[in-house]
């Protein structure tokens, strides 16, 4: 599935890499430790989160993650989308919790695991 | 220069986490009793029982830095030690102001303020063991604002820590120094300097790996000196039980014995698997009395309590390798201290920097003439600094 699809579907705002919303996501992972986002996540999953501070973006980066939600409607610090512009690391925000946005995810047909 | 030992990440009662024990004169005699020069109060989110520590510290001879241990809103932990209270208290308020919730007792524990004699004075109701809405970067800001230093603390672990937390550490973060719990931990490079703290919780936690520094007394501006590498100043790297950092507590009792000339002999003869360490200098010496309690852990008059507590913990080292110790002493002529120690015994404790500990000795005191000599096996080197820059 599309990340454009996503965003329609799951009623996300987009923060960020506007340009990379084509990008296809595999998978999912959700974690607030980014130790563990850099141990357990797979390239293309889509990244829930609450964590807005601007090394989730090296991260997504590092991991090749199709893009990160935001959680319970918190917003990217500022230098946290400037860097996600430079690193095309598409950020998107949710009014729901994680737990919430994890589940409608998983009706969409998106698998944590194979 | 001297070395001095620090714990510098001690909680209170005031930390909801912290034990009830963990009160001003039972934290500080607790600190004396194992052998520390220095310690700083860090609870979490609040600095109000550090006045209280520092009173009894004044009061007990036992350095104390004010901290405190700031939650970011990333959940990292981060510990900032001031100059003086008065800067700590600016950081609190900032604190605070960011702080959200109130303490529930039954579930994380009461956060008592003591006084500097142990009595409970008050309650903190907020929320210690919570989060600030303050980012990493705006509380190593704000700490730096007030003329402090900043320390990522427990880095080693997975809970509340920068590397936990956020994965590694983020790019331009100004930290002064990274803790870890564990001595082991310090052997990854990383750009900071790299400190062990105890973070105790428990009145027996106290001092359980606290960093060794060489400085010229235990005060906050000298381990700021230290951090930043300078003059002499340094953090002791490797296991603080190096028999060289033994060597250099004895040789500083010797300079406080005024002595004019010191000679350190070391001998390690593999062939009779012996280490032979001996220190002999001309200071004013001791008499039969001062001599037995000498080797006293807690031979504890203000002045002296690191002469005794160098001999003893030098003792201490030789007996556990299956070695002797022997000190004599004569008034006014001098002080020999000879440790034996047994190579291959599997308690023998490392040499360490050796170099290191004669370079400090001798650039500290350019007044004191210093020979050191050490065998190996069958060759000798010998340094003696009459026969160099005496001119």
């Amino acid at each position: 599935m599309k990340l454009t699809e996503l965003v329609q579907k799951l009623n996300l705002g987009v923060r960020s890499a506007k340009g990379s919303l084509e990008r296809r996501i595999t998978g999912g992972y959700a974690s607030d430790l980014l130790s563990d986002v850099l141990a357990h996540s797979k390239e293309g999953d889509l990244w829930i989160t609450l964590q807005i501070h601007h090394n989730i973006v090296a991260v997504a980066s590092m991991k090749d993650l199709a893009g990160i939600v935001l959680v319970n409607g918190r917003e990217p610090e500022q230098e946290t989308i400037e860097k996600a512009e430079t690193e095309n690391i598409v950020i998107m925000v949710s009014e729901l919790p994680t737990f919430e946005l994890a589940g409608r995810l998983y009706g969409l047909g998106v698998r944590g695991m194979k | 220069m001297r070395k001095v030992r620090a714990d510098l990440h001690l909680h209170t009662c005031l930390s909801p986490c912290g034990d009830g024990e963990m009160r001003a004169t039972a934290i500080v005699k607790q600190a004396c009793q194992v052998g520390l020069d220095m310690i700083g109060i860090c609870d979490h989110n609040s600095a109000e029982n550090v006045s209280a520590v520092m009173k009894a510290g004044v009061r007990e001879g036992l350095a104390v830095i004010p901290g405190i241990e700031v939650t970011s809103q990333e959940e990292v932990h981060i510990l900032g030690l001031f100059r003086t209270e008065r800067d700590l208290m600016h950081l609190q308020d900032m604190v605070y102001e960011n702080l959200p919730g109130e303490n529930d007792e039954q579930a994380f524990g009461p956060q008592l303020v003591v006084d500097e004699w142990d009595r409970v004075v008050g309650t903190n109701r907020k929320l210690l063991i919570g989060a600030t809405t303050l980012t990493v970067e705006q509380i190593v800001e704000a700490i730096h604002r007030h003329r402090g230093l900043a320390i990522a603390a427990h880095i080693d672990r997975e809970r509340f820590s920068l590397i936990g937390q956020l994965g590694f550490i983020p790019k331009g973060l100004e930290l002064d120094a990274l803790e870890v719990s564990r001595p082991s931990s310090a052997k990854r490079d990383y750009d900071y300097p790299m400190v062990t703290f105890s973070d105790a919780h428990l009145l027996e936690d106290i001092g359980k790996s606290p960093t060794c520094f060489v400085v010229e007394e235990p005060s906050f501006g000298e381990i700021e000196k230290a951090l930043h590498c300078e003059g002499q100043r340094r953090i002791v790297t490797g296991k603080m039980e190096d028999l060289s950092l033994h060597i250099l507590d004895i040789a500083e009792n010797s300079i406080s014995a005024s002595a004019g000339r010191i000679v350190i002999r070391i001998d390690e003869d593999q062939a009779n698997n012996l280490l032979t360490i001996e220190i002999t200098d001309d200071g004013r010496g001791m008499d039969e009395e001062t001599l037995k309690k000498a080797l006293d852990p807690f031979f504890t008059t203000r002045t002296t309590r690191r002469v005794g507590l160098g001999l003893s913990l030098l003792a201490q080292a030789a007996r556990q390798s299956d070695g002797k110790f022997d000190l004599s002493s004569v008034p006014d002529e001098g002080t020999t201290v000879k440790a034996t120690f047994r190579l291959s015994h599997p308690d023998c404790k490392p040499m360490g920097d050796i170099g290191e500990t004669i370079r400090t000795l001798v650039t500290a005191h350019p007044e004191i003439d210093f020979l050191y000599e050490h065998k190996k096996d069958n060759s000798t080197y010998r340094f003696d600094t009459r026969e160099t820059d005496k001119k």
